[in-house]
């Protein structure tokens, strides 16, 4: 890959070609807040907006997204500017008003110092609440988990993950990916008694033959050993125990 | 005859058809464009075609009936007219006709009763280039509507289609390239990037597979520029793509069409159609060892969907959201590979830019936008309709000359241009020359085209509040600011029109403006500030009226209003009373009427139904 040489908040460096600047910036310890984006999915990011930073090139500024904002030859980042704070604030105090529920948000709000949201707010107790409609879940179960159980429907700000018409999916293998790499924990995935429920959906848990503790989904072994051919025996223990 | 093989062929065919041609044949056009046929221009027609059966027998009348696209002027269809007289019939029903043949085909004696009557002036124009609204237009992209008949392949052939196509195969394709970018030609979907540029970036990248696509995904309320154009003369705008897909090295093209354009989709539809028959279309074009063909796909209706990265994704088969287009869709477009797409406008307008040369295109016009624009004039005008004008004619000659100036003598307020998320120009700029600069620069622009005239009669704060209202409910949802900011703005313009407005409220309004302009993902969002700045930045008092004084100075924010009877003016004829939906008007006959403001809903229904103008807005 071609090496090109980047100016990230006055100091240069070295990236590849058409990496993100945010992965640049991630690796050379400059902080760039981010919600929507996940180094392991392709297609993440773009649509939370709080990793917006000013990019000057060709004689140009403009606001971009670092979660995905290629970075070439002759690129200048400013991560930190009175532009690049007063629109980070702004987007999290809309967040703030629609997901006040959200720790992670309210953290990442008062960071930049906004501790309350002067909108109306999104009242309510549900996982909703906690969803900023950002879809990384919905691709990390179509992209990561190639499933493509849940998709973003709706729009504006109904916009939500959801299973086809709320129901039980028929693909779902119960994985939990999308929960694990929701950025807010808006995805509720519970278990009791060697049942996981999650997206409307109950799913028999395997128990590990050494600990008895439940580990992963039926389901989601039936999708490995079909995908993978692995054997199926391997799955009697647990990631502990093998 | 079947396939047209040679350039040379397709010339001796439009020599045969125009040989064909009854020079002295008076004709009649009636207007199939949606408009007239929702007024009923299909009995119309057969109504011609049952006079011209049964007297046509009887006095040897020989008349040819041609139904063609739109003519533009749609409140007053459904709109005939004759030729070679070039009469223009408006509002023709079918007992009309009859009397039209009798009198008109068969006479030459005009039907006054038919024919336009200047609104203002009383004066009646029976000419067809004689009416103001057609006089001062100038046609390039609607050159064959209202002329020919668009699901006749012949009738564009014999009109000059498919010559600038035949041109185009002669030349080199960067010579082409070239000639567009020397007309000065910019997309007319809205963001006016350079035509020319756009192909030549995209025949620039290296790659096996190209597509052109047009965006017929129109959907600003009340224009119907693309759609006259797709339904009144599609060959225009297949002979365009075919040029532009010659000159970048595509062989696939697609036309996205919104679904509510059903006319529109078969029109196109019998056009490729026709085209691939005489072999215009598919291999071997004309003989040159170049070959394209196009597919029609029809949107669902999302108005983010005219948005090009929407389009494409939606085109694909996924959900029609934007992505952030820091790599542009001629590099990576359609499928990831290079792509050019342009609005339809565009593409009609290139064969003749193709045909007639860039110099002829770039004469017209302004230093920074040439040709002409297709502008869809609607609201508070005498003359609404379809019109193109030369780039750099002023608000006020579009409003007063074409469009016959305000309904009712009312004030002239303003003009709101490029759909919901343009801006409100105000009345005191309406000498400004339109182009794509100029309309920026105003924190207006240009658009598609839509130009929505207002009176004094307009709140410019309810405006603001309807734009970003239709905005809320068309933002994909995809980012955060158009998502959550929209009905954040829409709740702030709420309380204000309803009397809840503080100062606070107009500096959060435009906290928000920043943070859409700056932050959203695509052009809907980066644009959707626009309804709520523009009319801040021009009409800012009326916003304060509203905050401070808690009034409403056009009178239409119904918590800001009461309605009150002025005894001088009533005098008791009880319509008011019998027409009140809340019954809360009370008076004896004969005597002044009295309103009981704590009951009435300020639905207006008193003052439209009084005769004597008596009921007075506060």
């Amino acid at each position: 890959m071609e090496k090109i040489s980047v100016i990230i908040d006055g100091k240069v460096f070295e990236a590849e070609k058409d990496t993100c600047v945010l992965e640049v910036a991630r690796r050379n310890g400059i902080y760039i807040p981010s919600l929507c984006y996940h180094g392991e999915v392709p297609s993440s990011g773009g649509s939370c907006r709080v990793c917006l930073v000013e990019a000057h090139q060709g004689g140009r500024m403009r606001l971009v997204t670092a979660c995905n904002y290629p970075v070439r030859q002759g690129l200048e980042v400013k991560t930190d500017t009175p532009l690049v704070q007063r629109i980070r604030r702004g987007i999290l105090e809309l967040l703030l008003a629609r997901v006040p529920n959200s720790e992670v948000i309210r953290e990442m709000a008062a960071k930049e110092g906004v501790t309350e949201a002067r909108f109306r707010k999104d009242e309510g107790e549900s996982e909703r609440y906690k969803c900023i409609a950002c879809g990384l879940c919905t691709h990390v179960c179509a992209e990561v988990v190639g499933v493509h159980a849940i998709a973003m429907v709706g729009r504006g700000a109904d916009k939500k993950p959801a299973t086809p018409y709320d129901k039980p999916s028929d693909v779902c293998i119960g994985c939990g990916a999308c929960a694990y790499a929701c950025p807010t924990g808006a995805i509720q995935l519970k278990e009791k008694d060697g049942i996981r429920r999650i997206w409307h959906k109950d799913f028999e848990m395997v128990r590990c033959s050494v600990c008895g503790v439940p580990y992963i989904p039926k389901a989601q072994v039936d999708w490995i050993v079909k995908r993978t051919g692995k054997d199926r025996s391997f799955f009697d223990r647990c990631p502990d125990h093998r | 005859m079947g396939t047209i093989n040679s350039i040379e062929e397709l010339d001796r065919y439009r020599q045969k058809l125009a040989a064909a041609v009854k020079p002295n044949l008076p004709t009649v056009l009636v207007c199939f464009g949606t408009g007239c046929q929702a007024n009923g221009s299909r009995l119309v027609a057969e109504a011609f075609t049952e006079v011209i059966k049964e007297q046509g027998l009887q006095v040897n009348v020989n008349l040819g009936i041609k139904t063609t696209g739109c003519h533009g002027f749609c409140e007053n269809g459904p709109l005939v007219v004759l030729r070679p007289q070039d009469i223009l019939y408006l509002k023709v029903k079918p007992e009309d006709v009859p009397e039209i043949v009798e009198e008109s085909v068969k006479g030459g004696r005009i039907v006054q009763r038919l024919v336009y009557q200047d609104k203002v002036t009383g004066e009646q124009v029976a000419h067809y280039n004689e009416i103001p609204f057609y006089k001062h237009q100038l046609r390039i992209a609607l050159r064959h509507i209202g002329t020919i008949d668009p699901t006749s392949i012949d009738d564009y052939i014999l009109a000059g289609g498919y010559a600038g196509l035949a041109k185009a195969l002669t030349m080199r394709p960067e010579d082409i390239i070239t000639e567009v970018e020397r007309s000065g030609l910019r997309g007319r979907g809205g963001a006016g990037f350079p035509t020319g540029t756009k192909w030549r970036s995209c025949a620039a990248v290296q790659s096996d597979v190209r597509y052109v696509m047009c965006n017929g995904d129109e959907g600003d309320p009340g224009a119907f520029m693309d759609r006259s154009i797709m339904e009144g003369d599609p060959h225009a705008v297949i002979e365009g793509m075919i040029i532009g897909a010659y000159a970048v090295g595509s062989h696939q093209g697609y036309i996205y069409v919104r679904d509510e354009y059903p006319l529109a989709v078969r029109n196109l539809s019998i056009a490729i159609e026709a085209a691939r028959e005489k072999g215009l279309l598919g291999k071997n074009i004309l003989g040159s060892g170049f070959s394209f063909d196009i597919k029609i796909i029809r949107g669902g209706g999302a108005f983010v969907c005219g948005e090009s990265s929407a389009l494409m994704r939606s085109v694909e088969g996924n959900v029609g959201e934007p992505r952030a287009k820091y790599i542009r869709s001629v590099e990576r477009g359609l499928y990831n590979k290079p792509t050019v797409l342009n609005n339809v406008e565009t593409w009609a307008n290139v064969p003749e830019i193709i045909l007639k040369g860039a110099d002829w295109y770039a004469s017209m016009g302004t230093e920074g936008s040439k040709g002409t624009k297709v502008f869809s004039l609607v609201g508070k005008v005498n003359n609404t309709g379809l019109v193109e004008v030369p780039m750099g004619i002023s608000i006020r000659e579009l409003v007063e000359n074409i469009g016959g100036g305000i309904q009712g003598g009312k004030k002239f307020k303003a003009v709101q241009t490029g759909g919901p998320s343009g801006g409100c120009i105000p009345e005191r700029l309406a000498d400004l020359p339109i182009d794509f600069d100029s309309l920026t620069k105003a924190g207006s622009m240009m658009g598609s085209g839509g130009i929505i005239v207002m009176d004094e009669d307009t709140c410019m704060v309810d405006v603001a509040k309807y734009f970003t209202g239709f905005l809320v409910e068309e933002s994909c949802g995809k980012c955060t600011p158009c998502r959550d900011g929209l009905p954040r703005m829409l709740d702030l313009l709420t309380d204000i029109t309803e009397g809840r407005g503080t100062e606070e409220h107009l500096a959060m309004l435009e906290e928000l403006c920043d943070l859409l302009t700056w932050g959203a993902l695509c052009g809907l969002g980066t644009s959707a500030a626009n309804p709520v700045l523009s009319t801040i930045r021009y009409f800012r008092d009326e916003y304060e009226a509203h905050i401070k004084d808690k009034k409403c100075p056009a009178g239409v924010c119904k918590a800001l209003i009461t309605y009150s009877i002025d005894p001088e003016a009533c005098t008791g004829c009880r319509l008011c009373a019998k027409n009140c939906p809340q019954t809360c008007i009370t008076g004896e006959r004969k005597k002044p009427h009295v309103i009981d403001v704590s009951r009435c809903i300020r639905c207006g229904v008193c003052k439209d139904v009084c005769p004597y103008d008596a009921v007075r807005v506060s």
